[in-house]
């Protein structure tokens, strides 16, 4: 490649999220006890560690103990110890409590957190002990080497406008080689996708299926909600049977809240919106009762790998590893996967130092990875549940009854629906047959902005901004399928999926449907890359440093 | 020696999370850091030169607090060669004089000056968002005797020598300037680039060298707050005394702006505003000396611009302040114009029917275009034999940097782009004391949204006033003054900058104050090159009215619109009957340009945008939709409520 500066590291880790840091973590402190001298660098794509961080967050602390010293493992910026916690069954305008937990859900001894704050707290851990983080840098290829292998990463190139003209400031990307490239993009990557393609790594496995998490955090009067309260709902205003989810009330520290919606994405209608979905189940009185009086201080939205252990590609090849969300480590069941990312990244920093030790970073060593994951409790905690979120295709009831069965025995179940990949599940307007999402919920659409919010107010409230001297980074594959079919056949999925109205259907007066694209709002959910009908778009990394900017997330 | 780049660059707070202290200073511990916005463009001009000439060294020199130091690593991750910080607790509170004098100090200690290495060139940007008062790169060029140019979009060094150019009212000049200057860039240039990863991984090895205030020889009596000749007396709250907006309401086109015709006519949301108080009027306190600080200076220097062969409008304009400030003061207090130019002694009359008791014209050839070294040195001579107690310049580009090039000169602070002048006291309850009479110069300031009192300690007590901000007196023909004639002797030295050429383009400044609507196009209608701005204000013409249309920053970045017709520069307020403002995002700068009009309609896609929090009517949708519609509804008779002449 001309004109790009190279630089070479021993181990390239891209993402700073909670398995990336922890991979960061591990082998600098495995480096260490062994006395081997190694060059970590770390590459995130928010213009800080925690601006792209979010997550519910309900964390299991005890694989922290793993990872950190006990001093270091004491000054985690945990939020409030859970003190309660309670499942709701929500009905159109009444609650029932449950008496009991489903089976994974049960939070004793857990923490609520900003992951966001957790992660900046570990990047600060990682930078102590010599991984040399670099923020606000976008890498939007993978190197191969001359035997196809890979061999690190390039990222953007920048000063370049929207038509693809290098401008006056164009700055050529840096090519990064590294002996071992992992990836922590978290969820979709789109690098792993890259890799998951070219290596054939997803052979033989369910595709990978996804939620959408859309998510508020609000300031209330004191007294709404107490510290360490947590409230689960099913229910209103989801379907059973088309739509799998439910929602989540946090109470955090300094009388904040942290609520969200999440939805799987394998539901039929083309017109449902999430956001909107989570916006009308906050005027749910069980809902909305914690967050009169308060104001809405950020707002975010992110995509959730949900296939469970059968969707999980292959997660290594030679000189590379994949960890976290971008790997699908994710219990469904406990809506957590940040104990999974964190013991994955342990996983792969012991494997790499093994790799480094024998001298050899090819797939035969890094199969350790696996063997590792297997032995922990990712594989304890998967495996007998790895058909859980395919029979809830059947619904609560008759999905809940074939996981109790699994639970017994082991994760066998007769009659396993086959899992199809969200986009697929979309049905066009007119095969259709339930009510729409919009006639389902006429009357409750217009929002406030006091309890409600429209998308453009909240997607406000994260912060995102994009420079608009750059390459849309939304990519509309095939744009005259996208017009024939993903327009006129679908009516724009994408603009009630999006939750942050990045794609508008326009109609102008002679009745003509066009597509506008507002890339600017983007909050980097991946959603469109997951649900556009037809692989309609493809999610690019913009500039590094643009997007949100998540505080509390 | 090989020549250096020197790029002076400040870090300001994110202009959306600026807060200020108790005592009036910047408060920049909360606020997320960001590179000053115009510092950005010269370092991008620095990097681009370097381009050019790739043996040039490049360095990169702040004065501030050590959390500087991110913004600093950000430069030398942009390419930067050396980053050099001057951090002390004793600068805290230092105004532009004692910053310029303080960073042309490490500069002169960094072995660069006339005498030292002369082999460098400075850039600097324009100004700072959390100042916004243009001053330390004029105050830096001239403690370090060297030329500068300022407002520069655009340089290029070649055969030895700048080629720079600098945006005016109304157009641009293009001028010449020898080795070693000083340069500040607009943000209109060319965009600053993004950090590379491996420029980030060089930063982090490279050290930045921090001094205090004894490591580069400065003495504290001239920095902080007893070198500063000026101080911040008072900052107000601005409050937005706008109602909330009239939003249209359809379905499509037609039925939006048929929606805002009706909203037109049925008039704006109202607000209650509060009556005032009326204000105590305050004790004197007992006891107190009473100090004139004067010494003997008298009098109101004010500078008439030619442009054109014509008296600039916002000279005029100055006549106002300078005449009541006259007035409140002693009996007898003069107001003192200064004509500088070729052929212009028949403009005295002019200024005098305007208010001036006398006018002091200096009539050369060489002069017939402002140039900032004679011009500034013309003003120390005029002050030193006037000795006036107040100076005012017009906030234009040229008054901008003519004042602190002279208030350096004689050693006095300045106040930029005041909207308000008076004349007051200041009561120093530390030692007893009430300075009387003083000017308070008043001046909007962290985004708009406060309004700062500034006084100065030092005669004369200068002041630029914002374009647009008072009106031109009513002249009176038979009014009497004095005219003098003043030849200076004028070195060479004055000269050595040269003016290749300047284009002024039609439209623009002088019309745009005086159009009853102005239709003004951002970002959002670059698609048809603002066409249909431009029609929708031909068809406003056609019915008799006068409009004329205008632009937001980003078309004139794109070369879509020339700078004169933007609306937003610092130093320029429009206040037509309708402003509409059309696919315009609603930056702070542009706001602060047109918030006067008293009616304000706003159209854009974006629903979001905070245009819509500074408009009385909205429209929701996009350009090429809903302004045919609009045009067709003029053409047929529709003319934002106004009555056809």
């Amino acid at each position: 490649m001309n004109n790009h500066d190279v630089i070479s590291t021993d181990v390239l880790i891209v993402g700073g999220g909670p398995s990336g840091l922890a991979t960061a973590i591990e082998l600098a402190n495995k480096l260490e006890q062994k006395g081997v001298k190694k060059r970590i660098m770390l590459l995130e794509k928010g213009a800080s560690i925690g601006s792209h961080i979010l997550s519910g967050a309900v964390i299991r602390p005890k694989v922290f103990k793993d990872l950190l010293t006990t001093k270091e493992y004491d000054g985690i910026p945990f939020d409030s110890k859970v003190t309660t916690d309670v499942t709701v069954k929500l009905n159109d305008h009444s609650q029932m409590e449950l008496p009991f937990h489903p089976p994974y859900m049960s939070n004793d001894g857990n923490y609520i957190a900003s992951l966001a704050q957790v992660c900046k707290y570990l990047a600060g851990i990682a930078e102590s002990k010599g991984v040399e983080i670099y923020t606000g840098f976008a890498v939007d290829d993978m190197l191969y080497n001359e035997e196809g292998k890979v061999a690190g990463v390039k990222t953007k190139d920048t000063g370049v406008d929207h038509h693809g003209e290098k401008q006056k400031n164009y700055q050529a990307g840096t090519v990064v080689e590294a002996d071992i490239t992992v990836l922590a993009e978290g969820t979709r990557g789109s690098l792993a996708k890259k890799v998951i393609e070219r290596f054939n790594l997803d052979s033989g496995k369910n595709p990978q299926i996804y939620s959408l998490g859309v998510k508020e955090i609000w300031s209330v009067p004191e007294g709404n909600i107490e510290a360490g309260a947590v409230y689960h709902t099913f229910g209103y205003p989801l379907k059973d049977k088309s739509e799998f989810g439910g929602g989540f009330i946090y109470g955090l520290s300094d009388n904040r809240v942290a609520l969200g919606l999440v939805v799987g994405l394998d539901y039929a209608d083309p017109r449902f919106d999430t956001h909107a979905a989570m916006q009308i189940w906050k005027t749910h009185p069980y809902v909305s009762k914690f967050l009169e009086g308060g104001n809405i201080i950020e707002f975010g939205a992110k995509t959730l790998p949900e296939g469970g252990w059968n969707s999980i590609p292959k997660y290594y090849e030679d000189n590379l590893m994949i960890v976290g969300d971008s790997a699908g480590f994710l219990t469904t069941a406990r809506l957590k996967g940040v104990h999974l990312a964190v013991r994955s990244g342990i996983c792969a920093a012991r494997t790499a130092m093994s790799a480094f030790e024998k001298g050899d970073t090819g797939k035969k060593t890094l199969a350790e990875y696996e063997e590792r994951v297997n032995k922990s409790f990712i594989h304890k905690e998967m495996y007998p549940i790895r058909n859980m979120r395919a029979v809830m295709q059947d619904g609560m009831l008759l999905g809940g009854l074939k996981m109790g069965v699994q639970l017994v025995t082991g994760g066998t179940c007769l009659f396993v629906p086959k899992v199809h990949a969200d986009a697929d599940e979309t049905q066009k307007l007119s095969e259709y047959q339930g009510v729409p999402f919009k006639e389902r919920f006429s009357g409750k659409l217009e929002f406030d902005k006091k309890l409600t919010f429209d998308k453009v107010t909240d997607v406000f409230y994260s912060k995102a901004m994009h420079d608009e001297h750059q390459p849309v980074h939304l990519v509309v594959n095939h744009p005259d399928e996208f017009q024939l079919s993903n327009i006129e056949k679908y009516g724009l999925s994408e603009e009630a999926f999006c939750p942050a109205e990045v794609y508008e259907l326009h109609i102008d007066k002679e009745g003509h449907k066009s597509l506008r694209l507002h890339a600017e709002n983007c909050v980097h959910c991946k959603t469109c890359d997951i649900k556009s009908p037809n692989g309609g778009i493809t999610w690019t990394t913009p500039y590094g440093g643009d997007g949100p900017e998540y505080n509390y997330m | 020696m090989a020549l250096t780049i020197i790029s002076l660059m400040k870090q300001v707070p994110l202009p959306s999370e600026m807060r200020m202290g108790d005592d009036g200073l910047m408060d920049r511990t909360k606020a997320k850091s960001i590179i000053n916005v115009d510092c950005g463009y010269a370092l991008e001009a620095g990097l681009q030169m370097k381009n050019d000439n790739p043996d040039a060294k490049l360095i990169v020199c702040s004065m501030g607090p050590p959390s500087f130091e991110e913004s600093l690593k950000k430069a030398l991750s942009l390419g930067y060669d050396e980053a050099y910080l001057l951090s002390d607790r004793r600068l805290g509170g230092s105004d532009t004089y004692a910053t310029g004098l303080a960073i042309s100090t490490m500069l002169k200690h960094l072995g660069y000056g006339k005498g030292l290495n002369e082999d460098f060139i400075i850039v600097a940007g324009r100004q700072t968002s959390d100042g916004d008062t243009a001053h330390v790169p004029s105050q830096v060029a001239e403690n370090m005797h060297i030329p500068q140019a300022t407002f520069i979009e655009v340089a290029n060094l070649v055969d030895g020598k700048i080629e720079a150019k600098r945006i005016i009212e109304g157009g641009y000049q293009m001028m010449k300037l020898p080795l070693p200057c000083a340069l500040s860039f607009t943000p209109t240039g060319i965009s600053p680039r993004r950090a590379t990863l491996s420029g980030a991984v060089k930063a982090r090895n490279t050290e930045i060298t921090v001094f205090n205030i004894d490591d580069v020889n400065l003495s504290d009596e001239n920095i902080g707050l007893s070198g500063s000749p000026t101080i911040v007396a008072k900052v107000a709250n601005i409050k937005s005394e706008r109602a909330p907006i009239k939003m249209s309401e359809g379905h499509n086109e037609s039925e939006l702006v048929s929606s805002l015709i009706k909203n037109l006519k049925s008039g704006k949301n109202t607000i209650e505003v509060k009556e005032k108080k009326e204000k105590k009027e305050k004790k004197r306190p007992e006891g107190y000396e009473e100090v004139d600080f004067r010494n003997g200076a008298s009098g109101i220097l004010t500078w008439a611009e030619v442009v054109k062969g014509q008296i600039s409008r916002p000279s005029l304009e100055l006549l106002t302040p300078a005449r009541e400030l006259a007035n409140q003061l002693e009996e007898g207090t003069k107001v003192v114009t200064l004509l500088i130019g070729k052929d212009i002694g028949h403009l005295a009359q002019e200024l005098i029917a305007h208010g001036a008791d006398e006018v002091v014209v200096v009539d050369d050839e060489r002069l017939e275009e402002y140039r900032i070294l004679p011009f500034a040195s013309i003003f120390e001579l005029v002050i030193n034999d006037k000795n006036p107690e107040i100076a005012l310049f017009a906030a234009t580009t040229a008054g901008r940097e003519l004042a602190p090039r002279i208030g350096v000169k004689v050693d006095g602070g300045v106040t930029a782009d005041c909207t308000a002048l008076e004349i007051g006291e200041h009561i120093d309850r530390k030692n007893k004391k009430i300075f009387a009479p003083i000017l308070e110069s008043r001046r909007p300031t962290y985004g708009e949204s406060k309004l700062a009192t500034i006084l100065g300690f030092v005669c004369p007590q200068i002041s630029t006033a914002r374009a647009g901000t008072f009106e031109v007196p009513t002249p009176d023909a038979n009014r009497e003054g004095i005219i003098t004639h003043f030849k200076p002797e004028l070195s060479e030295e004055n000269f050595v900058s040269e003016i290749i050429e300047t284009v002024i383009g039609e439209g623009g400044l002088q019309n745009l104050f005086e159009a009853d609507v102005i239709v003004s196009g951002g970002r959002g209608t670059v698609s048809d090159d603002m066409q249909l701005v431009k029609e929708l204000a031909t068809a406003l013409n056609e019915q008799g009215i006068n409009a004329e249309w205008a632009s937001s920053r980003p078309v004139v970045d794109e070369g879509v619109a020339e700078y004169a017709r933007q609306i937003g520069q610092t130093g320029k307020t429009v206040r037509p009957k309708v402003y509409v403002a059309i696919g315009i995002s609603g930056a702070v700068q542009h706001i602060a340009g047109m918030k006067e009009a008293e009616t304000i309609v706003a159209i854009n896609s974006n629903a979001k945008e905070s245009i819509f929090a500074n408009a009385d009517f909205g429209i929701v949708g996009e350009y090429q939709d809903v302004v045919p519609e609009l045009i067709e509804k003029v053409k047929g008779g529709f003319t934002f409520g106004l009555e056809v002449k």
